[in-house]
């Protein structure tokens, strides 16, 4: 029947044409790999964009193609294709829980990439990508560059509006904002840019400065075993303060549905917003020497923590043919000329003894190396998927007003509960 | 007899004023519904800046767009899934719709029921293990994955709408040429397939909007370098830009074909849909 | 419809009309048609099995299941009592019903519009093209607009503000429940190319005789139009009332997707925006094949009322 000459020929078509490479495992012929990536626009696009083409010149028989992708499903094609077992070769993957949720189809590198090569690697960030995020297990991601998630504030807007010190707790960060509104400013905006269009801001930023106001790092395992419950009565406090922001006017009015909150920041018109590294060389290019950065002070004491947190790399998947090429531009990311195109792309590399040269990141390492501030994890990187999704869907109105604090609280509570306890132990898997 | 006269032209023009307040409000519908097409047109002429302002025009949209999708390659994509897709299911559909319709046996009705009511399940609910399925036998590395799925999904309907057209043929007329000696497949091919040109046109047009314009499927079952425009567009809209004007111009390139097949088949799609209702 | 005249005895074959022979030449001839029957029907049937029959199957099994695709840990039935006392889910079920509550406005605004048509005013021709030109845009493409017109700074607020009314601007896609008007609105609008279509060609398959004999006696446009035209029309009604439910439905997802993301909150989560979340979002699959199942059952539930409404009405079965 014709129907079946039409499948038969697509089916051709198709063992013809699988994705992936389009040599053998031997880095000798010419060869293309594939990088499937979720940056969207941030400068870690640009930063993996120049690494590749780096990556080409010193191996002209390897093409490196990169792949954007959607952010909202990432990872769900990710693992479409680990059932379909073909796709990229390499991927963007997110550190901490994520690796270990994924792992199934990444390759351990160790072995892999020589350990002398692995060991020029900050081991504060390669620890957070392998098993019980012990590096000596082997890494499944090279981390791409070390983040901060972390306030930006406008100091020539802070001078107009008269605010001398930066804020560092709850009631001075109030007062700043009323002198901000006084003077015709946004305080504090809050939006989507930058992320999907259709999503509201990602309110897990806000939550790590929260708890980092809340509870001291060592004691955040607790939030994973439900040992602190979500429920209790300092994060109440802490998001009951959050949420006051937004009703005295400390923040913009349609914080949900604002989409031009970066435009908004580079333009002076709003004065601080929380973002982090993969903006920073957006903020100085606009700025200039006006942009600073800060801890949001989410605390009743003096703020003393910051995040400081690779967040997210470069891991090899398992089905991938090209092995030896993969192992090849992830050996290269381990490399002092790797470091320096992360760096001219505004982040902050992540291999021992390199540097950043734009001075607002620069500013964020000796928070801590000087400053004396703790360097915390990302908390949605520490906490389990499923009790980030719900707080990503409530959190946002709650900082709306539209949803109340015990209810969203609650929410995240139950989502833990009803975990199997295996996902809620005294110690990462 | 002045009376009359007199009524007769206060009602005249009633009439005609009843006919521009009729006209006046068609006018204002089409305004509604046009005015997201001038919305989308107005700004996929403007450069970041001026979408703004909402002030002059420009073509650095256009030029974004063809930097951050590749947007040639993409139309050739939705197009030969779109191809693959429709003709399958108008093999299919015809066939059993025929089948159905004239070569009853036994249980045909309930197989019918069977195939028609499959309209009713929604895509959601088995799409996971379809995904599953269809990547286990490696079609979700090239097009066959998709053009598979959105065949099956079309089959439904175009199968009740073919054998909807098909009864309307007279049972003599089938028999007689098979008895001339035709074969009831070739008689098929050769009698019933010609009468039943409109109805092919209906199917064609629906599955080709519906196809053409589908996202879920695309985005899954297509591996990323064989995307349609509609996928490609989604997965523009979400993170690779966040400036609009790209985005209003690929809006643009991608409703058009639609637009166009729609136009030109407008008529036989009126038909078509008459005579699905069974009259 | 007829296509052709019927054939007159006299020109069936000889052999046909002959006793014995005649009774084994049809009996072959009716073999013949099974088998050729069964063989037409057959890729079809193949078809929907493999693609649709069997993962519906499987849904049901994986929905008992804690499954990302590669791997499935069996949970059992009791997910589903679970689900029955999960607010979320509820919450969820709920904004499908509401949803629904558009549906009427989906159908009766263009039964008005097609009736505007139907007056065949100059031109009309020209309007219903353009009518139903936004059928041809993608719902993607829809979505990036509405997302744009409803937004505080967008230009629904422009336009209320041009005409005085700028002290009521809103941001409905930033609450709960004004997203979901919003979503309907957006539905609603897009449903109205559809289904004016749809009534129009109804329309024009009726017998004019009939409204004219109502107006000899005396009736009004708008009593014409309710007690003769509407009542014509009830098969139309239907078929629109299908396609819209099943578009409310189904296609409502990728406005979803790309105007609210199915928030804030759970304001705009439909159950199928529901099912795309727990396997795209989350990657638990057998959660979302747990909620397509239920998907499934409503769908089913309410595609059999449909056909017993439908069915008294219709003369020839199948």
């Amino acid at each position: 029947m014709a129907a079946a000459g039409v499948v038969a020929a697509l089916l051709a078509a198709g063992c013809a044409s699988s994705g992936g490479g389009s040599g053998g495992g031997t880095s000798s012929g010419p060869v293309t790999i594939t990088i499937a990536e979720n940056y969207g626009t941030e400068q870690n696009a640009t930063a993996l964009k120049n690494l590749a083409a780096a990556f080409h010149k010193l191996h002209p028989n390897i093409t490196v193609k990169i792949q954007p992708q959607n952010g909202d499903n990432y990872f769900a094609l990710l693992q479409k294709d680990a059932i379909s077992q073909s796709g990229p070769d390499l991927a963007v993957m997110w550190t901490g829980l994520f690796t270990l949720q994924y792992k199934s189809f990444l390759t351990n590198l160790k072995g892999e990439i020589p350990a002398a090569d692995l060991a020029r690697v900050d081991p504060d960030a390669l620890k957070w990508t392998s098993d019980s995020f012990n590096p000596a297990n082997g890494p499944y991601v090279i981390p791409l560059e070390n983040q901060f998630y972390i306030g930006f504030y406008n100091k020539a807007d802070f001078t107009r509006a008269g605010v001398t010190s930066v804020p560092t707790d709850w009631s001075q960060l109030y007062a700043a904002c009323a002198k901000l509104k006084k003077a015709g400013f946004t305080p504090l905006v809050y939006g989507n840019g930058g992320q999907p269009i259709s999503a509201t801001f990602y309110p897990w930023y806000d939550m790590s400065y929260m708890m980092i106001g809340a509870y001291p790092v060592s004691q955040w395992q607790g939030l994973y075993s439900g040992k602190i419950p979500w429920t209790s009565a300092t994060i109440k406090s802490q998001l009951s303060n959050w949420t006051k922001l937004h009703s005295s006017g400390c923040t913009n009015s349609d914080v949900v549905t604002n989409t031009n909150n970066l435009g908004q920041f580079e333009s002076g018109k709003a004065a601080m917003m929380v973002d982090g590294t993969w903006d920073t060389a957006k903020f100085t290019s606009a700025l200039g020497s006006k942009v600073a950065a800060f801890a949001p002070p989410f605390s009743d004491t003096p703020i003393k923590g910051v995040v400081d947190f690779a967040g997210d790399g470069i891991a090899q998947m398992s089905y991938s043919p090209n092995a030896t090429a993969d192992g090849e531009f992830l050996d290269f990311m381990t490399t002092t000329q790797a470091a320096s195109i992360i760096n001219a792309a505004g982040l902050i590399p992540a291999i021992n003894g390199t540097t950043t040269s734009n001075p607002v990141n620069q500013q964020m390492l000796d928070l801590v190396s000087k400053g004396g501030m703790t360097a915390y994890p990302m908390l949605d990187n520490v906490v389990q998927g499923d009790v980030v999704n719900t707080g990503s869907k409530f959190l946002p109105s709650v900082l709306n007003g539209t949803q109340s604090v015990t209810a969203a609280l609650q929410a995240m509570q139950t989502t833990l509960n009803q975990l199997p306890s295996s996902q809620r132990g005294n110690t990462f898997p | 007899m002045a009376a009359i006269r007199q009524s007769g032209r206060s009602s005249r023009l009633n009439k005609k004023m009843a006919i521009w307040a009729l006209f006046t409000l068609m006018v204002i519908i089409a305004v509604v519904m046009l005015y997201p097409f001038w919305y989308i047109i107005d700004n996929a002429f403007r450069s970041a800046g001026q979408f703004d302002r909402q002030a002059g025009h420009s073509l650095s949209g256009w030029k974004e767009l063809f930097a951050n999708l590749p947007v040639t390659g993409q139309l050739l994509n939705s197009t030969l899934v779109c191809a693959a897709s429709i003709a399958i299911i108008l093999i299919v559909s015809t066939t059993a719709g025929f089948a159905f319709a004239k070569l009853r046996y036994r249980g045909s009705g309930m197989v019918f029921l069977l195939v028609v009511s499959a309209l009713m399940v929604p895509l959601q609910s088995i799409i996971f293990p379809e995904i599953v399925n269809l990547g286990n036998v490696h079609l979700t590395s090239s097009y066959a994955g998709a053009v598979l799925v959105y065949a099956a999904l079309g089959t439904p309907f175009a199968t009740f709408l073919m054998a909807t057209y098909y009864r309307g043929i007279s049972d003599e007329l089938i028999e007689a040429a098979v008895i001339d000696g035709l074969g009831y497949e070739r008689t098929f091919a050769q009698i019933a397939i010609p009468l039943s040109l409109p109805a092919i046109a209906t199917v064609t047009v629906l599955q080709f909007i519906q196809i053409w314009d589908d996202l879920l499927v695309a985005l899954f079952f297509l591996p990323t370098n064989q995307r349609t425009i509609t996928a490609g567009l989604a997965t523009l809209a979400t993170g690779r830009t966040t400036s609009i004007p790209p985005l209003m111009a690929g809006s643009l390139i991608s409703a058009i074909p639609a637009i166009v097949v729609y136009l030109i088949f407008q008529r036989h799609l009126v038909k078509g849909l008459t005579l699905g209702m069974g009259k | 419809m007829s296509l052709t005249e019927a054939k007159t005895p006299a020109s069936v074959p000889a052999a046909a009309r002959r006793g014995r022979s005649g009774r084994a030449t049809r009996s072959r001839l009716s073999r013949r048609r099974r088998r050729a029957g069964i063989l037409l029907s057959l890729p079809a049937v193949a078809l929907v099995i493999a693609l649709i029959g069997i993962p519906v199957g499987q849904a049901v099994y994986y929905s008992m299941t804690q499954w990302n695709g590669l791997i499935a840990t069996w949970i059992g039935p009791s997910v589903y009592t679970a689900l029955v006392k999960d607010p979320i889910f509820w919450r969820v079920v709920e904004n499908n019903g509401l949803l629904l509550l558009a549906v009427p406005f989906a159908i009766g605004i263009p039964l008005i519009i097609a009736a505007l048509l139907n007056e065949h005013v100059r031109g009309w021709r020209f309007f219903r093209s353009v009518y139903f030109l936004p059928t041809a845009i993608s719902w993607v493409v829809i979505g990036m607009f509405a997302q744009r017109f409803f937004s505080a700074t967008g230009v629904l607020n422009n336009l209320l503000s041009q005409v005085g009314f700028g002290a009521s601007a809103t941001d409905m896609l930033a609450g709960e429940h004004s997203a979901l008007v919003a979503l309907a609105i957006t539905f609603i609008w897009s449903m109205v190319g559809t289904n004016t279509i749809i009534f129009l060609t109804g329309m024009a398959t009726l017998d004019p005789t009939l409204t004219e004999a109502a107006r000899v006696d005396g009736l009004s446009r708008l009593q014409i139009f309710f007690r003769v035209t509407l009542p014509l029309l009830t098969r139309f009604i239907q078929f629109s009332f299908v396609i819209t439910v099943i578009s409310a439905f189904s296609a409502l997802f990728s406005l979803i997707f790309v105007m609210t993301s199915g928030g804030p909150g759970f304001g705009t989560t439909t159950l199928e925006f529901f099912i795309y979340q727990a396997g795209f979002q989350q990657v638990q699959f057998g959660t979302a094949a747990l909620y397509g199942v239920v998907l499934f059952v409503i769908m089913a539930i309410a595609g059999l009322v449909q056909l017993r409404l439908i069915k008294p009405d219709d003369g020839g079965g199948w």
